[in-house]
């Protein structure tokens, strides 16, 4: 798996590719965002356009760290959702969970919206 | 790989090692599948993501990711309908167990782990375990042709 971490102002983004199955890979990506959150990052946008396979375990890779961010106060974003990875989403009901957004400006203005970057309705 | 027919339909069969990385090397036999079938594009989706969860679950939980134990998959094509065997070679689980959760209850939802067969459930049309703590398991996953949206014949 792919994995840039790129920080903008004060949004952390990490641009995803290849497979998000579990394994070695997950594990990193895993500890990597958790270790931002514990050092102070609140906003987390995670861009799975590059992703080709995602599987019920790379979903609880991203359950986890959303948890995370929220228990810290801040929020974890999705953006670059395939038709594939969308009907996931829909059919565990996590698409309730994670906030998806068609583009990465659409997402930040999402942060910029509410202070700790949470949804609106929390 | 290898293909062969019978009486019943056309058979490919497929092994891969126990590493969770080579689980998409299926993803252009099953395209290839799919358009034999002649499934449409969420049919064909819907079958390839119940076939990584299946695989997945081989993997991590029949064979602790071990590489020198390979996971079989087995496409049988019907005139109607597909159905792929998941082999693994692992003790099993105890299936009520998986049974009576469902990960999108409210408080089950944020679970990290748990959606594999619910997923498998939700997307095809009839979804069987045969579990025998000497020899492996297998699940057997059935997807019919989809007509107006209906499945062509109830499983």
């Amino acid at each position: 798996m792919k994995l840039v971490q790129q920080a903008e102002g004060d949004v952390l983004v990490l641009r995803l590719g290849g497979q998000l199955m579990g394994g070695p890979d997950a594990d990193a990506l895993r500890s990597t965002i958790l270790a931002s959150i514990q050092q102070g990052t609140e906003k987390i946008l995670i861009d799975l356009g590059e992703i080709t396979w995602v599987n019920s375990t790379g979903l609880g890779v991203l359950i986890t760290s959303h948890l995370a961010a929220r228990g810290k106060g801040g929020s974890l974003k999705l953006v670059g959702v395939s038709k594939r990875i969308e009907s996931i989403l829909s059919v565990t009901r996590l698409n309730t969970v994670f906030e998806v957004f068609s583009t990465e400006e659409d997402a930040r203005k999402s942060f910029r919206s509410s202070p700790s970057g949470g949804s609106e309705e929390g | 790989m290898t293909r062969e027919s019978n009486a019943v339909g056309e058979v490919i069969t497929f092994s891969i090692p126990s590493r969770l990385e080579l689980l998409p090397v299926l993803d252009r036999l099953m395209q290839g599948i799919a358009e034999q079938m002649e499934f449409d594009e969420d049919t064909a989706g819907e079958v390839a993501i119940s076939v990584i969860e299946a695989g997945t679950n081989a993997i991590q939980h029949g064979h602790g990711h071990d590489p020198l134990k390979p996971v079989a998959f087995r496409f049988e094509l019907y005139p109607e309908h597909l159905r792929v065997c998941v082999t693994d070679t692992g003790p099993g689980f105890n299936l009520a167990d998986v049974t009576i959760s469902d990960p999108t209850s409210p408080e089950d939802l944020m679970k990290s782990r748990g959606r594999g067969i619910f997923i498998m459930r939700r997307m095809m049309d009839a979804v069987d375990f045969e579990i025998d703590p000497k020899k492996g398991t297998r699940v057997f996953l059935t997807k019919f042709k989809r007509v107006n949206g209906r499945a062509t014949a109830a499983s």
